[in-house]
C-alpha cells in the first residue's frame, strides 16, 4: 500500500512539473528600444585628370569641368539611413588650386542639395584626405535625387599663368562612402 | 500581396524558431504511433483507431543560437547589449528549426496471418534554417573590416508542408525478430530549397580607388514551388486543403524498421524514415546567383561631348560577369531522412511489490540508448538519449529521457501513457528543466494524442 501511494505521488509530482511551466520576468515592449547600428561602406568615382582633361579644343583652360552619374535610388533604405560620409583623397601637382562640388539634382533638373563644405584641392598638394558628411536632417534630399554632378572648379592662378597642353601635371582623386543604418523599430 | 503570403507565414515560422527527435516517444509504451517512429515495432493490439484530429498532435521547435530570455528578460540591461552579447556568442553557423505534425487519420488491426496493418493521414510542416556567423555580422556590423570575406558556404534552408497518406506493415518473422515497411505518399503544399551554396562578399584596399569590392565565386540557388504565384491563385484554408490532399506536388517515401529480442532482456530496435523524394512541378520559380564580379568604383571621363552613362555601364558588366536567373523548371527535393536506434535492457517482475498483475510483458522496467540522427543535404543532426521506462501500475506507463544534441546536453524529457479499457491518452514532452523558466529553452518538443486500442484477447 506504502509502494502505491509512493507511485501516486510521484506520478502526481511529475505530471504536475510537465504540464506547469514556469517563466522568469521578461519585456517584450523592449523591442522598441532596440536598434542595430550597421555601417556599410561602397567604393565610389575615382579621377586621373591631366592637362587636357582641363582645355578645350582650343587649348584655352575650362573653368568648370563637370560630369554626372544617375544612379537608381530606391526608397527601401530610407526609414534607416541616417547618415552618409564621404571620404575624398585627393593629391594634386598642378600648379593651380581646385575646388570640387557636388550637387544633386531632382528629376525636374532642379538643384536640390550641394555637398557641403565644398572640397578644396590646394595647389601641387600631395595626398590630402577630406571627410564630408550628409547628416541625418539632409538625408531626404537624397531619395529626392535623380542624378548627382561632380564639378571641378579651376581656380585662377595667382602669377597669370595658364594650363598648357604639355603640362604633365595629374589630378587625382579617390573617393569612398560610409553608409551609417540604424535598423530600429519603424 | 497575396503572392507573399506564404514568405510571411515562413517568416513567423522562422520566429517561433526543430528537430523532428522524438525521443520520449520511440519505442514507447507499445502506442500505435511508435510504428511511424518504427514499422518494425511490436504492438499487440487486435486494432486500434486514432482519436481523429487528436491521434497525435505534436510540435518541436529550437535555436541553437540564442534563447528568447537571452534578449528580452527584463533585468535591467539594456536589449541592445543583450543583442551585442548574443551575436558575440555566435557560432560559426547556428540553426533554426520548427517541425510540426497533425494526424488527420489513424489506424490499424491485425491481419489473420497476424501481422499488423496500420494506415493514416498527417500533416506536417517542416523548417530549418542554417545561418552562417558571416552573415550575422555583415547584418549587425557591416563590412567595415577591411579584407574581411563574408562568406555564404552554409547558408542553408529547408521549407515545406506536405500531406502524408501512409500504410505499413509490422511483421513477426520469430521470436527474436520483428520486421515492419512503410509506404508513404506526400503531397506537397509548398517547397523551399537552398543548399550548397558559396561565395564571399569582401572589400579590400584598392589600386586606382580607396577600395575594391569583390563577390568571389558566388553560387547560390535557391529552388521553390508553391510560394510564388502569377495566376492569381488564392492563398487560403481550401487551397491548402487541396494541396494537402494530393492536389499538391506528388512524392514517394519509404520507411523500414526492425525490432530484434538480442537476447530475453536485451532488446535492439531501429528505423529509416522518409526514406523519399517529391517532384516538384506546380508554381515552380527557382532563383539563380553565380559568377565573379570586382568593382572599384566608377572613373569619371568629364567629356561633355560623349557623356556616358556610368551606372548602366557599371550594371552590364556585372551582368557580363554574373548570371542571376529565375528558372521555371521542376526539381525534385529529398526529405530529410531520419535514423533512430536503441539497446534496451528489460528487468523487473511480471508481478510487482504492489500485487497488482502489470498485464503486458515480463517485465515492468527498462532502461537503455537511443540515437537519433537526421541526414540531409541542408543540414544533418545527431541526439543521443539515455532512457527509462516503467510500468507504474496496469493503467499506466512512464517513460524518463535525457537527451544530449547541439540544443543541450541538459534535456529532460518525460512521458505518460495511460490505458483505461479502450481509452488510450498519452503526453511526452522534453526539455523539463527549462520549465523553469521557458523563455530559456533553446529548444523544446511535445507529442500528445488520443486512441482507442482494442486488445488482442488470443
Amino acid at each position: 500500500m506504502k509502494n502505491i501511494k509512493i507511485n501516486k505521488i510521484t506520478v502526481t509530482a511529475l505530471v504536475i512539473l510537465s504540464l506547469m511551466g514556469c517563466t522568469k520576468d521578461v519585456d517584450f515592449n523592449q523591442l522598441d528600444d532596440a536598434s542595430i547600428h550597421t555601417t556599410f561602406i561602397s567604393t565610389l568615382i575615382y579621377l586621373n585628370l591631366t592637362a587636357p582633361d582641363f582645355l578645350n579644343d582650343l587649348n584655352q583652360e575650362i573653368r568648370v569641368t563637370s560630369d554626372f552619374i544617375e544612379p537608381p535610388i530606391t526608397d527601401e533604405t530610407k526609414p534607416y539611413l541616417e547618415k552618409v560620409e564621404f571620404t575624398v583623397i585627393t593629391k594634386n601637382t598642378f600648379n593651380r588650386n581646385f575646388k570640387l562640388s557636388i550637387t544633386f539634382y531632382d528629376a525636374l533638373g532642379t538643384p536640390i542639395y550641394v555637398l557641403q563644405p565644398i572640397i578644396n584641392v590646394p595647389e601641387n598638394s600631395s595626398e590630402l584626405t577630406t571627410i564630408v558628411e550628409i547628416p541625418k536632417t539632409d538625408i531626404p534630399y537624397i531619395y529626392n535625387t535623380k542624378y548627382f554632378v561632380f564639378s571641378i572648379i579651376l581656380s585662377p592662378s595667382t602669377d597669370g599663368s595658364v594650363i598648357l597642353i604639355s603640362d604633365t601635371s595629374k589630378f587625382d582623386l579617390k573617393s569612398s562612402a560610409k553608409l551609417f543604418f540604424n535598423y530600429r523599430k519603424i | 500581396m497575396r503572392k507573399y503570403s506564404l514568405i510571411i507565414f515562413l517568416l513567423l515560422v522562422f520566429a517561433i524558431g526543430y528537430t523532428q527527435n522524438k525521443q520520449v516517444l520511440y519505442d514507447f509504451a507499445g502506442l500505435p504511433q511508435t510504428l511511424l517512429l518504427n514499422p518494425g515495432a511490436e504492438v499487440e493490439n487486435k486494432f486500434h483507431v486514432g482519436m481523429p484530429l487528436f491521434s497525435q498532435v505534436s510540435a518541436q521547435g529550437g535555436f541553437t543560437g540564442f534563447s528568447t530570455y537571452d534578449i528580452f528578460a527584463d533585468n535591467g540591461i539594456d536589449i541592445n547589449d543583450k543583442i551585442k552579447a548574443a551575436v558575440n556568442k555566435y557560432g560559426t553557423a547556428e540553426f533554426v528549426a520548427f517541425n510540426q505534425q497533425l494526424e488527420l487519420l489513424s489506424g490499424g488491426f491485425r491481419l489473420p496471418n497476424n501481422d499488423y496493418l496500420s494506415f493514416g493521414f498527417y500533416e506536417e510542416v517542416d523548417f530549418l534554417a542554417k545561418i552562417p556567423r558571416d552573415m550575422v555580422d555583415l547584418f549587425y556590423e557591416g563590412n567595415t573590416v577591411i579584407d574581411r570575406q563574408y562568406s555564404i558556404k552554409k547558408l542553408a534552408i529547408r521549407a515545406e508542408m506536405v500531406g502524408v497518406l501512409h500504410a505499413g506493415l509490422s511483421k513477426k518473422i520469430n521470436e527474436k525478430w520483428n520486421l515492419g515497411i512503410r509506404a508513404k505518399i506526400y503531397s506537397g503544399v509548398f517547397n523551399i530549397n537552398s543548399k550548397s551554396n558559396s561565395g564571399s562578399f569582401y572589400t579590400e584596399e584598392g589600386t586606382h580607388n580607396i577600395y575594391r569590392q569583390h563577390l568571389d565565386n558566388v553560387n547560390f540557388l535557391m529552388q521553390t514551388s508553391g510560394v510564388i504565384f502569377h495566376d492569381g491563385e488564392e492563398i487560403d484554408g481550401s487551397y491548402v486543403k487541396s494541396k494537402l490532399l494530393f492536389g499538391g506536388n506528388l512524392g514517394f517515401g519509404v520507411d523500414v524498421g526492425f525490432t530484434h529480442h538480442y537476447s530475453k532482456q536485451w532488446t535492439i530496435t531501429g528505423s529509416i524514415l522518409d526514406v523519399g523524394f517529391i517532384n516538384n512541378s506546380k508554381n515552380v520559380e527557382s532563383f539563380i546567383a553565380k559568377g565573379d564580379y570586382q568593382v572599384e568604383g566608377v572613373q569619371l571621363s568629364f567629356d561633355p561631348d560623349n557623356p556616358e552613362n556610368y551606372w548602366g555601364d557599371l550594371k552590364d558588366d556585372f551582368d557580363n560577369s554574373t548570371v542571376l536567373d529565375t528558372l521555371y523548371k521542376s526539381y525534385i527535393s529529398f526529405r530529410p531522412v531520419k535514423l533512430n536506434g536503441s539497446a534496451s535492457y528489460s528487468f523487473g517482475q511480471k508481478y510487482d511489490d504492489c500485487r497488482f498483475f502489470t498485464d503486458r510483458g515480463l517485465y515492468v522496467n527498462k532502461m537503455g540508448f537511443q540515437l537519433f540522427s537526421t541526414v540531409g543535404a541542408v543540414h544533418s543532426y545527431i541526439a543521443g538519449t539515455l532512457f527509462y521506462e516503467r510500468w507504474i501500475n496496469k493503467y499506466l506507463q512512464a517513460k524518463l529521457t535525457y537527451t544530449a544534441d547541439p540544443y543541450s546536453f541538459s534535456n529532460l524529457g518525460f512521458g505518460l501513457s495511460t490505458k483505461i479499457g479502450i481509452f488510450n491518452t498519452y503526453f511526452a514532452a522534453d526539455n523539463l528543466l527549462s520549465l523553469q523558466n521557458i523563455y530559456d529553452a533553446k529548444s523544446a518538443s511535445f507529442q500528445l494524442g488520443i486512441n482507442f486500442i482494442f486488445e488482442d484477447k488470443n
